[in-house]
């Protein structure tokens, strides 16, 4: 396989373009996808490559977006749905919540519904409180939908074919601020299962887990601790759900020490049910430090730069809770 | 209420602290946090905080006083408030002959909670358990007294030593086994009887004195080991030299790129480092220790680099260097030995090596032997890279030579494994591309 250097926006472009290219069923549909490119121009030149029908431009209706997708999956297409910005699902919830992903469950499997919700998600564009919340814990408490926030462009690629290929409804999130991150992806195509964390980094005192953004500021944290002799290991979980359960409570029961990250309010967070996996799984035995949170303020995110940087975990606050949770008893 | 100022036990095999100095003078103004006091322990000078906000009364302790970790030295008053009477602070221990002292009983209260139940994490409730230890026995550092499983492991420890009944001139404590991976054996230290004193007193000569230097410190703590392994570990001391020419070509390769990465320049000490702990897991008793009756493989290789700081030697520890890159050995060393300078590494990480690598070859010296820094099996001692005439295709060529000397514990390992070893190395040092 031939590898190079991509940004992460590539990345989710060329798996869209290469699914499109093996499956006609496969469409792109959303808000200015098509001639404008997408807000974040991860649909550039899809247009030009597929046409207005495979690439559609909608009225600004996250409802009608959500509807038109649900029934053309329905009817056996593999719409891609692009929502501009996480925050606006809120619109498309009834019909993601009560249509997309009850159906199948509904119609006894008689129907499947094979769509993909795309979303830039995340804080730190300076886009404040209606453009920049990471909603993931609303979608993981439904049922019927899957919920995945790869953090790499390598993953982004393989993790999107395969969210393409599944016959469920899959929110495919996106952080704003990883869309220039560049990394090596091979040019086939090629898919990762959804279920299957990886470690990103190996250590011996303690755990992060970590999704999305607080990926590459978790290693970032973990390579300054190293230099005081501090040894993290970083899980991404990559897909929330369905969870790999497996890789995370090895990784604790090897640490004894877990700090659970993420961007979103720590209240009600997605870290509270890893933290809840991991006090009743077999790593309980072997912690030798409470389970320890560190996520985002329970405030909107706000405007001003130096407030939304506060709001969220950034990588000194990392650093900061990482040491005093390896350093702890010890 | 009175705050108690303790001397604070920072090293998990501390039993006594030397005083240096009071940063405060008696009756002084503090602020809890503030620096109060400095002490020496085996190997550093820190300085503790003050408990609490107060003044400061009663501060009994004085310079090189050896005082047991927990005894109290005085208290931070608030205004207006008298000393406490009864508990006198007792009298500094003697520092002369050091002894073994039973561990002093753990405190049990402040691991319990108000409903009486001992504040433990689960995993070292699930040791204490396995091992039929009580943990009401045992004292918690963490918050609120918790144990941690780093408690439970010092506890074991404190039962696996029997006091020593006739005097000696080495303390146990002070080679402790590192705490590395290993197939498990109980950790003991070693009991050694002394080498017995001359049959007449060595007479000191007759000469003016310049300054006298108590033995005392990290400097009695070298000489004490040293003296220990001198005499207790027959030394096997076997060098080769190796051609350096690649590894000069390397360095020169990896420069620039490595200090785009680490901010630092790749020293020689690293590619060695990185060449010792590449090497070394192929030849296990290099990377050993000899405890009660056994010899411990280490799986783990806790790389010590001797370092100097101020007429004093000093161990920085590289922890699990087996896995390490030559970027991860070059920004460990910058730190450590920065720290090490400034007086600022934690005592952890300086003890509990595995291997030691001693290179004097800045110092313009081209071979030496080195002493083995128990409880490990063997020292490199690395010389000067020295510009030698060496035949090569019947011509007589210039060739940059670094001699290397391993110094083995023959207790434990022969001459060929020695031997092996460093031959080894040399091909390593001298085809270092994998290295990278």
């Amino acid at each position: 396989m031939t590898t190079r250097e991509i940004t992460y926006l590539e990345a989710v472009r060329e798996a869209m373009s290469q699914e499109m290219r093996r499956d006609k069923e496969v469409f792109l549909i959303g808000e200015d996808v098509g001639t404008y490119g997408g807000a974040f121009g991860v649909s550039k030149g899809m247009l030009e490559e597929f046409g207005a029908e495979r690439v559609r431009d909608t009225p600004i209706s996250e409802a009608a977006i959500a509807g038109a997708a649900t029934g053309a999956a329905l009817m056996g297409m593999r719409p891609i749905m692009e929502i501009m910005f996480m925050d606006f699902l809120t619109i498309s919830m009834n019909q993601l919540v009560n249509a997309s992903a009850k159906m199948r469950f509904m119609f006894g499997g008689k129907c499947s519904i094979p769509m993909v919700i795309r979303a830039p998600s995340g804080s730190g564009t300076g886009a404040a409180a209606q453009h920049s919340q990471s909603l993931e814990a609303w979608f993981i408490n439904v049922p019927g939908i899957k919920v995945v926030a790869p953090s790499t462009p390598y993953d982004a690629k393989g993790m999107l074919i395969t969210a393409i290929r599944d016959n469920n409804p899959v929110l495919f999130m996106e952080h704003k601020l990883l869309y220039r991150q560049k990394g090596p992806v091979p040019e086939e195509s090629y898919s990762i299962p959804l279920q299957s964390a990886e470690v990103k980094r190996q250590g011996r005192d303690l755990t992060i887990v970590a999704y999305s953004i607080m990926v590459p500021r978790a290693l970032e944290a973990a390579e300054k601790l190293a230099a005081e002799g501090i040894e993290v290991e970083v899980v991404d979980p990559r897909s929330l759900k369905p969870l790999d359960t497996e890789t995370i409570v090895r990784s604790v029961a090897k640490t004894g020490r877990v700090l659970i990250a993420h961007e979103s309010p720590v209240t009600g967070g997605f870290g509270g049910e890893l933290a809840a996996v991991i006090a009743g799984s077999e790593a309980f035995d072997f912690l030798d430090a409470p389970i320890c949170r560190l996520a985002g303020k329970n405030v909107p995110i706000p405007y001003n730069r130096t407030l939304e940087r506060a709001a969220v975990p950034q990588v000194e606050d990392l650093v900061a809770a990482a040491r005093s949770l390896a350093q702890e008893g010890r | 209420m009175a705050t108690e100022v303790i001397m604070p036990k920072v090293d998990m095999v501390m039993e006594t602290g030397t005083f240096v100095e009071w940063l405060v003078k008696e009756g002084g103004q503090v602020s809890k946090g503030d620096p109060l006091f400095v002490i020496m322990t085996d190997k550093a000078a820190i300085e503790a905080e003050a408990p609490a906000d107060g003044i400061l009364a009663g501060a009994t302790a004085k310079a090189d006083d050896v005082i047991p970790v927990t005894q109290v030295i005085g208290y931070i008053l608030a205004p207006g408030e008298a000393l406490p009477t009864q508990t006198a602070p007792q009298p500094a221990v003697a520092s002369a002959p050091a002894k073994v002292e039973a561990p002093e009983p753990a405190k049990p209260v402040e691991g319990a909670s108000e409903s009486g139940k001992v504040r433990a994490t689960p995993v070292a409730r699930k040791m204490a358990e396995a091992q039929g230890l009580d943990l009401s026995k045992i004292a918690g550092r963490g918050p609120l007294g918790r144990i941690h499983k780093a408690d439970i492991l010092a506890f074991q420890q404190t039962q696996t030593s029997e006091p020593l009944t006739a005097p000696v001139t080495i303390s146990a404590p002070i080679i402790s086994t590192p705490a590395a991976t290993t197939a498990p054996v109980a950790a003991a230290s070693p009991v050694i009887p002394a080498p017995a004193a001359p049959s007449a007193p060595i007479q000191l000569p007759d000469a003016r004195r310049k300054q006298v230097v108590p033995l005392s410190g990290p400097r009695k703590i070298i000489s004490e080991r040293m003296a220990y392994s001198a005499f207790t570990a027959p030394h096997i001391n076997l060098s080769l030299r190796v051609d350096m020419t690649e590894a000069i070509r390397l360095r020169e390769r990896v420069l620039e790129p490595l200090q785009a990465q680490t901010g630092q320049r790749v020293s020689y000490t690293a590619i060695l480092a990185r060449a010792v702990a590449t090497v070394l897991p192929r030849h296990p008793y290099l990377n050993a220790s000899l405890s009660d009756g056994n010899i411990i493989l280490w799986e783990d290789i806790h790389l010590g680099i001797a370092t100097s700081v101020e007429e004093n030697l000093i161990v920085p520890v590289i922890r699990e260097a087996q896995g390490r890159s030559l970027g991860q050995f070059v920004t460990a060393l910058a730190d450590l030995t920065e720290r090490a300078r400034n007086r600022r590494l934690k005592p952890t990480e300086m003890s509990g090596s595995t291997f030691t690598i001693s290179n004097l070859g800045m110092y313009g010296i081209e071979s030496f032997n080195a002493i083995i820094n128990p409880p490990e099996a063997a020292i490199l001692a690395v010389g000067k890279m020295v510009d030698t005439p060496v035949g090569q295709d019947g011509q007589v060529v210039l060739r940059p030579l670094m001699q290397i000397t391993a110094c083995a514990d023959h207790r434990i390992a022969d001459g060929a494994t020695v031997a092996r070893f460093l031959a080894d190395l040399k091909s390593t040092l001298e085809n270092p591309y994998l290295l990278i």
